[in-house]
């Protein structure tokens, strides 16, 4: 088309004719507001009181609420020399009972955030040097670690954070985000049975509930 | 006298103002306009019943320039807007219905800015720089013709008044760049200059192809010559000459592509950087008017001024019905002219509210008797302006007229929407490489096919 001279003069024209009747852009501000994301927090900042002094009492809650760890807790020592860092993002948790302890003087009893039970991690660490440490493979390390312990314990998932220099979170993400994953053993041990074994497992639970209840057998179906 | 000194200082600053007003309104007011009544008013009544020339005159260039200031306002508003929702944006909305006052608003901006004037500026020419630029702007209007009758003066040599008038711009330009003292001015003056005269060439040499068919350098009659169908419209004898005289003309009036002599985002705002308040006021207002002007001028010459593009009484004469005519003469109703004028606003309010009081229960009756005046407003200015638009000529000319010119100052913010801006060489090399040429081939053509039909 470019050999007619002057057609680009034409076809620019026509764009913005069509550009005319096209809806329009602008959002009338403050008639209008502008369309958020809902998980949209604006700026985040830490507060005065009238006093002027900070309102953040280290806390660390929202550092570990943050899910994705972009609060991160740190500042200047006291005498404004160096900056600070307290610690990694996994130690948020318990961070947080220290603070809370210093704070009022007693431990804040938080089931959530209860010390995980030590294991064994020879599988672990045997499972890590298959995969060369590398948290690049860290759904197969979950699958397998999994596989080994039956499910995925607190200690073995820090274990791994702690060798392959992944962040816990990430891989607490990782593990959640997978339904075969689990973190707790499963309540039947074996799989699922079909058809009359499966009857008869129902039957045996029905029984304990009426026991349970104490309907005393021989209740109609 | 001590009483009235005393009255007066017990007045509050309200009534030191109405006081006097009140006292200029009901005593000075009517010995005045007695005295005017019955001793100038004779004797200027004479005077220019003596000479209606003088009548015609003054009320051309009364009314011009009334004309020259809402015809600018809604260019530099429709300009606004146009360009906005050509980019995507709304544009101005804040200041009265979709932002319409904005316009208004940056004009009285203007006006209450610091007037300034550099030193070492001369005075006088910077002053009137902008004053001639206006004028000459305004002057064009006497010949353009905005139905038929509808013209200030009706100039046998029209066209050459109206390219040698709008070409003394080129004077307030130069004379506005030279006298600011300030090197950017007078290049930018010069710059301006330089385009403005090179392509008046062109201009002027684009028309005399339509002169020569026309036979007649009067505007009006040039009007009048394309009467009937769109057909007879010139742009379709002269379509070449249409062109050259579309582009040249937007040189003329600086617009984009061709606006180097105040290119916004690039030099300082050329010959009227040093100019602030009124006087920048001024040269922007020429500028606006400027588009209208030669929104009209194309219009005038080539798309038949004030004639619709479909002659109407040929079409009812052919289908066998009579021409429509309505003979507005309200005189002959006599008193009922009175008391329908009276009683045909409230009547009419009442019937038009009445369906919006009954549509819905939870209207109250005073926004129903609102609504119903809006209607009734509505209504009524459609309908006498229907009436007028088929009983009077020079209505159904203007609206017309009015319709093509602001089409085509559509086009010239359409264009300024799209087009990036040409640089210096390329201008000047296009005016005097391609526009003369053509210019010149389009008179030679046009003057050959007319000796050659007439033989």
């Amino acid at each position: 088309m470019s050999f007619i001279p002057g057609i680009g003069l034409v076809r620019g024209m026509g764009l913005t004719l069509r550009r005319f009747f096209q809806p329009k852009a602008t959002i009338r501000w403050p008639e209008e507001k502008a369309d958020v994301a809902p998980k949209f927090r604006g700026r985040l900042q830490l507060l005065y009181d009238e006093y002027g002094t900070l309102k953040c009492e280290t806390c660390f809650q929202c550092a570990q609420a943050c899910p994705i760890e972009c609060i991160d807790m740190g500042g200047m020592d006291t005498k404004g020399r160096f900056h600070v860092h307290w610690g990694a993002a996994e130690t948020y948790g318990e961070r947080r009972e220290e603070s809370a302890l210093r704070r009022s003087g007693r431990t804040v009893a938080d089931p959530m955030y209860a010390r995980y039970e030590a294991i064994d991690l020879a599988a672990v660490d045997e499972i890590l040097e298959l995969h060369d440490y590398d948290p690049k493979g860290m759904l197969a390390i979950l699958e397998e670690t999994q596989t080994a312990y039956g499910y995925l314990p607190v200690a073995a998932l820090k274990h791994i954070s702690r060798m392959t220099g992944a962040w816990y979170a990430t891989i607490y993400g990782t593990a959640t985000s997978y339904r075969h994953l689990r973190f707790e053993p499963p309540a039947v041990e074996t799989a699922a049975p079909a058809g009359e074994a499966q009857r008869t497992i129902e039957a045996g639970y029905r029984s304990a509930l009426d026991a349970a209840l104490g309907y005393g057998g021989g209740r109609s179906g | 006298m001590t009483t009235l000194n005393r009255a007066w200082g017990h007045l509050t600053l309200t009534g030191k103002v109405v006081i006097p007003l009140l006292f200029l309104a009901l005593v000075v007011g009517p010995i005045v306009t007695i005295f005017l009544a019955t001793v100038v008013g004779p004797w200027l009544a004479d005077v220019l019943g003596a000479n209606p020339e003088i009548v015609r005159f003054v009320v051309a260039i009364t009314g011009v320039l009334l004309f020259s200031i809402p015809a600018a306002f809604i260019i530099i508003y429709m300009e606004l807007k146009v360009i906005a929702f050509m980019n995507l944006r709304i544009g101005p909305d804040r200041v009265g219905p979709k932002g319409a006052l904005h316009s208004v608003v940056a004009g009285l901006k203007v006006l209450t800015k610091e007037d300034f004037t550099p030193t070492g500026a001369d005075r006088l020419v910077f002053t009137w720089a902008p004053v001639i630029v206006f004028l000459t702007a305004v002057m064009v209007f006497l010949v353009i013709p905005f139905g038929p009758g509808l013209v200030g003066q009706d100039l046998n040599i029209g066209l050459l008044y109206l390219f040698a008038v709008g070409g003394m711009t080129v004077v307030g330009l130069l004379l506005a760049g030279w006298s600011s003292f300030n090197k950017y001015s007078l290049l930018g003056g010069l710059r301006s200059a330089a385009q403005v005269i090179s392509y008046e060439i062109p201009l002027t040499l684009s028309v005399v192809g339509l002169i020569l068919l026309a036979g007649t350098m009067s505007v009006y009659k040039i009007a009048e010559a394309q009467q009937g169908w769109f057909t007879d419209w010139y742009v379709f004898r002269q379509p070449l000459g249409a062109l050259i005289f579309f582009i040249a003309a937007t040189a003329e009036a600086n617009r984009t592509p061709f606006d180097l002599t105040e290119a916004d985002s690039e030099i300082v705002a050329g010959f009227a950087t040093e100019y602030s308040g009124m006087r920048f006021g001024f040269l922007f207002f020429a500028e606006y008017v400027n588009v209208f002007i030669i929104s009209a001028l194309m219009t005038t010459l080539f798309f038949g001024a004030w004639n619709a593009p479909i002659d109407i009484n040929s079409i009812l004469a052919r289908v066998g019905l009579s021409p429509v005519s309505v003979s507005l003469d309200p005189g002959s109703l006599g008193i009922g002219l009175l008391i329908l004028l009276l009683v045909a606003p409230v009547l009419l309010t009442l019937i038009f509210a009445a369906p919006f009081y009954l549509s819905r229960s939870s209207r109250p009756a005073w926004q129903a008797l609102v609504l119903g005046f809006l209607v009734f407003n509505l209504v009524g200015v459609m309908l006498l302006g229907l009436l007028a638009y088929i009983g009077w000529p020079w209505m159904a000319g203007l609206t017309w007229f009015m319709l093509k010119s602001f089409l085509f100052v559509y086009v010239f913010v359409w264009m300024r929407g799209t087009f990036p801006r040409v640089r210096i060489d390329q201008l000047m090399g296009f005016a005097w490489k391609w526009l003369l040429p053509a210019a010149l081939l389009n008179l030679f053509v046009t003057a050959a096919a007319i000796i050659i039909v007439k033989s």
